[in-house]
């Protein structure tokens, strides 16, 4: 057999520092290393530095996927043709319709104004696109080619033209990593558009379903509602599509209804996102209300700002 | 026997930096369940071929590495690892003496500790996922284990001739 014929120049292990100590004290380092990386975010620049020098691998892998896309490119005359024409159909129907848009949001700030209230309603946005999806199946992860030069932001939202998609997770110089709606560990609040009945929708880790835990029996729920987030949390702005309902059952024994719903936006599809920036939220308090007085003298920075409040929570 | 030769360092890193290309290539769904987890095949290979160049030190920041890439906490693929390469070490003499297929068999309570530690650190911060996802792909890696070694050990061999 191979081997062990010549047994005097088998190599001998390093006798200075047995193996066992060795395992031991890379098992308290790792503990450390857990502890500090989830409970403060002390290693997020050194998990930022790492990625950086990971970059090379990752255009490696997607160097034959990049070339097959520069490669789809190039369409025939005939298909260039109509799409170019179903295109300019569609610029043309949304153009009208965003005429109609603009004359509502200057209503929208007039009233908005008679209101005192400041709230823009226009936001700002970037395209980016997905460079990856998640190299681990269980997790729902995409990585964007846009990162912190570009001002994205950990906890930033991102939609695609049917609703949300999710929220950045950890940023680099020039990537960021983002968490879909679907994942496992991630819940968004949502309320029922037809009613305004407020909930969590919950991923499942199943791509194309989110499910909603916390109804009752009694909620007033249907097939084909569609969810919107409302905006709690503070996280995500309010009034985007996040899901439609695709089945409500009731299990015989349990309080709650079993609520599985279909995210709007396509997140298994495209190549890219829109990363949306947050709104500062304002109190939704006209000033004659009485319940103001009552926070103002909490908050005495408010009397500088008059309204808004800056969302405190960005990392 | 390429275990007490030095194998160049450049094919160490080629066949490592080829093993986490294959993780991090984007694969379908149904496949990426039971995608092979390439690295920890190649991180033991290179354990057990290399133990003086290549042990539980290399094998954790390989498993840093993984942590980078899959955006898990940072070092629990690590100290997986590390236990891994730490096992292998024990058990060097029974498996360079056997066959690759044996080694296998050897291998797989190795790679099962391996992810039950994985799976250890999920319960406690509170990741959930599916047991199969967890389990399969240390499975399936190990199952290509024979082919994989004996690719390695044959570059190896000709590194080293030449």
């Amino acid at each position: 057999m191979r081997g062990l014929s010549d047994d005097d120049k088998l190599p001998l292990l390093s006798r200075r520092f047995p193996m066992g100590l060795r395992l031991l004290l890379v098992a308290v380092v790792s503990i450390a290393l857990m502890m500090f990386d989830s409970s403060h975010n002390a290693m997020a620049p050194i998990r930022s530095s790492l990625s950086v020098a990971m970059q090379p691998l990752q255009v490696l892998v997607e160097a034959p996927a990049d070339a097959l896309a520069y490669l789809r490119r190039f369409s025939n005359r005939g298909q260039l043709i109509a799409r170019n024409d179903a295109l300019s159909r569609k610029v043309l129907l949304l153009q009208a319709r965003l005429q109609r848009l603009s004359a509502l949001e200057a209503e929208n700030e007039r009233i908005r104004a008679l209101l005192e209230s400041s709230q823009d309603r226009r936001q700002e946005v970037l395209i980016a696109g997905i460079l990856s999806a998640s190299a681990n199946p269980y997790q729902h992860y995409i990585t964007l080619d846009k990162g912190s030069l570009d001002g994205v932001y950990s906890g930033q939202v991102l939609v695609d033209a049917n609703g949300i998609m999710g929220q950045i997770l950890s940023v680099t110089p020039t990537n960021s990593r983002a968490i879909l709606i679907t994942d496992a560990n991630h819940a968004i609040p949502v309320e029922i558009n037809r009613t305004g009945l407020r909930t969590i929708a919950e991923g499942t880790g199943k791509s194309g379903q989110l499910h909603l835990p916390f109804l009752p029996k009694s909620a007033d729920i249907q097939e084909d509602d569609l969810l919107v987030s409302s905006g709690l949390g503070g996280r995500y702005p309010s009034g985007y599509p996040v899901a439609t309902v695709s089945e409500v059952a009731h299990p015989p024994g349990s309080e709650f209804l079993a609520v599985t719903a279909t995210p709007t936006a396509r997140l298994n599809h495209g190549e890219e996102v829109l990363l949306v920036w947050r709104q500062k939220p304002a109190l939704r308090v006209p000033l004659g209300n009485p319940a103001l007085a009552t926070i103002v003298p909490l908050a005495p920075e408010l009397d500088e700002l008059k309204l808004p409040v800056a969302a405190s929570d960005a990392p | 026997m390429i275990a007490n030769k030095r194998v160049s360092g450049l094919l160490i890193f080629t066949s490592l930096a080829l093993a986490f290309m294959l993780i991090v290539m984007p694969l379908p769904r149904w496949l990426a369940n039971f995608w092979p987890q390439w690295y920890v095949i190649t991180v033991l290979f290179w354990v057990l071929m290399q133990p003086l160049r290549f042990g539980i030190c290399m094998a954790w920041c390989c498993g840093l590495i993984i942590d980078v890439l899959y955006g898990t906490p940072l070092s629990q693929h690590g100290l997986a690892l590390a236990t891994a390469a730490y096992l292998v070490i024990k058990l060097r003499e029974p498996l360079w003496v056997f066959p690759h297929w044996q080694q296998t068999l050897l291998l797989l309570p190795v790679v099962l500790i391996y992810e039950f530690i994985l799976f250890w650190i999920d319960g406690i911060i509170g990741y959930d996922m599916s047991p199969l996802r967890r389990w399969l792909p240390g499975v399936t890696g190990v199952l290509l284990w024979p082919a994989w070694a004996w690719g390695l050990e044959r570059i190896a061999e000709i590194d080293v001739r030449s």
